[in-house]
């Protein structure tokens, strides 16, 4: 009967709370952050899908299907007809003439002379090859990599870990669950819930339910739209291959995993900081702060932190190049990681225990607007 | 006062001290509310909201208990089933019309859509604001938004009402339609807690009142216990009659009177007493040689006065 009620209660705070969250204009910063590595994909995916259609239509109309290895066989001083011989016609040619000055230091009268430049381009339908051509020779060469799914799926890993997870989504949860009861104290109106006929513990599990449910809408559907701009930029058999072969299916679903729970992680330290700080900055830089420090805690405290299990459980590990300093290096590896079960069932045990301590905070609060 | 924490037809603060910080909110309270209408009269600062949110749990006691019908304020869930409360803070969730913030309360409280929808209208309906229901509390007046949290309070018919400046904002209709209200109420055995600048209306509508001075309860009782429990003050009679002068020389016969003053009217008496029962019987037995008595009545038997002796005149609000 109770858990009939409660879970009535719950529904009700929650349709009050959304509202609210998804409303509010001192939120639109949220969208913002969510949206952010959205656009950084589109941007790329236009630019990408050009690329590829550039290199497309040097394919098309080239005379020979041609390999890397063909491209790399091109070296600087060869001549235009070795490299006609080599790759064939190019698909596109451009040419200009250069007219130089020679000064012979005497004050005599020298003809300019005129340079022919041309400039070949070939693709192997991956890659773009500049050749620039001075007087009928290879002078320079320029090769444009195009991006790959895979060599991609890494910068996609890099962004995800150190902004998205790390940025976007600690600061969106720090500005929906911290308002979920300062946000109220600030605004005079807290006292509504607490003269209703709810338990005290009941309205924080309706409030922070509602914070997930807002935060997992957020930061998941812009993360689900991330992978999809992010695969669909790719021609379909590299997005095929990718998605189906090389476990590209797996790891989208653990980004939306990922961000599940960090929603919930963070959410949990959030909710409990708004009912214990008035200024949201103090317990922000510090959680921040615990959360960066993570590698260099001891064992036992690394458990009590979100990134320390979230790190775990993301997909792809972001290498580090000989070179790289050791604390950056520190920060990017995972030295310890844990299974993904541990990882999962870490976060959650982490998240509960911040909110079956929180529940004592919540029906210690007294409401007293004149001291805030 | 207080007559035992097992008391569970009253509200009971045993003991009760509130202090803010440094700063003193109510101290040493000891109260045994029965049902009625009480009224929590004080100048500002003296205690009266600092009360209410005691008893509804709002704040937590620093030191002492209080029960409310043998609830623990500290337990929501089961407190606001039988207790309303509609604070003196002005604000509401955001985005939400007058009918919206009470069916949400509702809502809150657990009822299913039709009984809150239901409930949240006859609510409005009582209050008179049915036609404005329907928008933003934002946009609504101050009188307006006193009656929806009267509403919101009302909403579930709960048996103790706790009002904290209810009329407020309201115009002299509707201060006349609340009062019917608080009074009915009363009348079907609730328990109707008001705090009141406006001495006349406690003075119409209270059973009982509580006086607080500096986060003290200087007095509680009906009117009238409270006036005759203040000796130093002697009773205020006044007698309405045809011959005052001879009516004068006979009330100075009697023990019990202070001091006898002459209308400007030359139509009446206001005799100063220290005991007006014994004085009454007193009274009686004069021989009054004829003079024609048209009324005789307390002269200071209203909140004004036991205000004014126990609290200060500079101090009475109106």
């Amino acid at each position: 009967m109770n858990a009939k009620l409660w879970w009535a209660q719950i529904r009700a705070v929650i349709r009050l709370e959304m509202k609210k969250t998804f409303l509010a204009r001192r939120g639109l910063w949220i969208y913002v952050l969510a949206l952010l590595p959205l656009l950084m994909f589109i941007l790329q995916a236009i630019v990408v899908t050009h690329q590829r259609e550039n290199s497309d239509q040097i394919v098309t109309q080239g005379q020979k299907k041609l390999t890397s290895e063909d491209l790399h066989a091109v070296h600087p001083g060869m001549t235009t007809d070795e490299v006609v011989a080599l790759l064939g016609k190019p698909p596109l040619h451009f040419q200009h003439h250069q007219r130089r000055h020679f000064n012979t230091g005497d004050g005599a009268a020298i003809p300019d002379v005129v340079i022919p430049h041309e400039t070949y381009r070939y693709s192997d339908g991956f890659s773009t090859m500049q050749l620039d051509f001075e007087d009928g020779k290879v002078a320079s060469i320029t090769i444009g990599e195009g991006f790959s799914l895979p060599q991609e799926s890494v910068v996609f890993a890099g962004v995800f870990q150190f902004f998205y997870l790390r940025l976007a989504i600690f600061f969106g949860c720090l500005g929906i669950f911290m308002n979920l009861f300062r946000g109220e104290i600030l605004d005079k109106s807290l006292h509504f819930y607490f003269l209703a006929p709810i338990r005290r513990d009941v309205l924080m599990a309706g409030k922070f339910l509602a914070g997930l449910l807002a935060t997992c809408i957020i930061f998941v559907t812009s993360e689900l739209l991330q992978l999809m701009v992010f695969t669909w930029q790719f021609s379909p058999n590299a997005r095929d291959i990718y998605l189906y072969q090389n476990h590209g299916l797996a790891q989208g679903a653990a980004y939306l995993g990922v961000t599940a729970l960090a929603c919930l992680g963070y959410g949990a330290f959030f909710l409990a900081a708004g009912m214990l700080f008035r200024n949201p900055i103090m317990p922000a830089a510090a959680i921040l702060i615990w959360e960066a420090v993570n590698p260099f805690l001891p064992a036992l405290l690394k458990k009590f932190s979100v990134i320390y299990y979230l790190k775990s459980l993301c997909p792809v590990d972001i290498p580090t190049p000989p070179g790289t300093p050791p604390l950056l290096a520190l920060l990017v590896s995972n030295p310890d990681p844990v299974s993904t079960p541990v990882a999962v069932l870490g976060i959650v045990f982490v998240a509960l225990l911040i909110l079956y301590l929180s529940s004592f905070q919540v029906r210690r609060m007294e409401i007293n607007y004149t001291t805030e | 006062m207080a007559s035992g924490i097992t008391a569970n037809d009253r509200i009971v603060f045993e003991d009760v001290s509130k202090f803010y910080g440094e700063i003193l909110g109510v101290n040493r309270v000891n109260l045994s509310i029965p049902p009625g209408v009480t009224s929590l009269v004080g100048p500002n600062g003296s205690g009266k909201t600092t009360l209410m949110n005691l008893m509804t749990g709002l704040v937590r006691p620093s030191r002492g208990r209080i029960r409310v019908l043998g609830l623990d304020p500290t337990e929501p869930e089961k407190l606001f089933k039988v207790l309303g409360y509609s604070t003196q803070f002005d604000s509401f969730p955001k985005g939400l019309s007058g009918f919206q913030f009470v069916y949400s309360y509702l809502r809150l409280a657990g009822s299913d859509a039709q009984t809150a929808e239901q409930l949240a209208w006859s609510a409005i309906q009582r209050v008179n604001l049915t036609e404005a229901a329907h928008r933003n509390v934002a946009g609504y007046s101050k009188g307006m938004r006193q009656r929806i949290r009267l509403a919101q309070a009302l909403c579930h018919n709960p048996k103790v009402l706790v009002l904290d400046e209810p009329m407020n904002g309201l115009d002299p209709l509707a201060r006349a339609e609340m009062i019917a209200l608080f009074r009915a109420a009363a009348a079907d055995g609730c328990y109707v807690i008001i705090s009141s600048h406006i001495l006349h209306e406690v003075d119409a509508l209270s059973d009982q009142v509580i006086l607080l001075s500096n986060g003290y309860v200087v007095a509680e009782g009906t009117i009238h216990s409270v006036r005759d429990e203040i000796r130093e003050h002697p009773a205020q009679i006044l007698i309405r009659c045809d011959r005052p002068r001879d009516l004068a020389s006979k009330m100075m016969e009697s023990e019990y009177t202070i001091e006898v003053r002459i209308h400007n009217d030359e139509h009446g008496l206001l005799i100063k007493t220290k005991d007006a029962d014994r004085f009454y019987l007193a009274m009686n037995h004069l021989a009054l040689n004829g003079v024609e008595i048209e009324s005789v009545a307390p002269a200071d038997d209203d909140v004004n006065s036991v205000y004014e002796y126990l609290i200060g005149s500079d101090e009475v609000p109106r």
